[in-house]
């Protein structure tokens, strides 16, 4: 082995590094639970690393990786059938979130709300608004055109906003503290 | 826009006129925020011991392999 090649392999490695804790974000929002994510983040890096010859050094290993996951989440759902999924308990058990996040986060809600989006538009907001792609990369992702992508993007943005604006109106007001300090600014 | 200013102006809103939805102000912004949130938590776990436990194996994997072939 020359130590090119050596160099190459730890430049592959390093990479896919990087890209994990990513990798796992988009996993963890394809699945909906961190169990079946992480085994699919495993399949991922096994393919991946079986496959380094077809990735050439120096372009985005980022979206190289998320296009194998992608196809291995899809794969395996066809290969399986939908399992039957228990939609109260998914986010709720596996996603844990701190008590101090819970009131201006509201994660599970957003969570749950992001879970009734249809597949295609769940992953095209995901790439675009919280993995840091471009549309074009997320069309190459998703093998699609740019323009489907925008229009999934912004299909779920709609859909989101009806869903956390109507049932989540409440939590969009002024806390109690707030409340206090709003009705003696305004109560005389 | 920081959140305390997010904050103050649905405040404004709220006091305003009930009929306004507060909230509906910036949704674009918010569902952004809020997805970003939800992303970056997961990210901030960090990568699972199996991940790393892994690599090192392929990597062992493939360093015996290559020296099997160099004899």
């Amino acid at each position: 082995m020359t130590t090119k090649d050596e160099d190459v392999d730890r430049a592959f490695k390093r990479d896919l590094l990087a890209s994990l804790p990513n990798l796992r974000a988009f996993a963890v929002s394809l699945t909906g639970r961190h169990d079946k994510a992480d085994d699919l983040v495993q399949d991922t890096i096994m393919k991946a690393w079986a496959n380094q010859g077809s990735f050439t050094a120096g372009t985005n290993m980022r979206a190289w990786l998320f296009t194998i996951l992608r196809n291995e989440f899809y794969s395996q759902m066809r290969k399986r059938g939908r399992e039957v999924q228990d939609t109260d308990g998914l986010f709720s058990e596996r996603f844990s979130v701190h008590p101090e996040q819970y009131g201006r986060l509201d994660l599970q809600d957003f969570r749950k709300a992001l879970d009734t989006l249809p597949d295609d538009q769940r992953e095209a907001i995901i790439l675009v608004g919280a993995a840091g792609f471009a549309y074009e990369e997320a069309a190459t992702i998703c093998g699609c055109a740019v323009g489907t992508i925008k229009s999934r993007v912004s299909r779920a943005r709609s859909r989101l906003q009806e869903i956390l604006g109507v049932s989540g109106e409440s939590d969009f007001g002024p806390d109690p503290g707030d409340a206090a300090i709003t009705s003696r600014a305004f109560g005389s | 826009m920081s959140d305390d200013e997010t904050r103050n102006k649905d405040k404004m809103t709220t006091a305003q006129s009930n009929n306004f939805r507060p909230g509906a102000m910036q949704p674009n912004a918010s569902i952004s925020r809020k997805l970003r949130e939800f992303y970056d938590a997961v990210q901030e776990e960090g990568i699972p011991d199996r991940f790393l436990e892994l690599l090192e194996r392929l990597d062992e994997a493939e360093k015996n392999a290559k020296a099997v072939k160099a004899k």
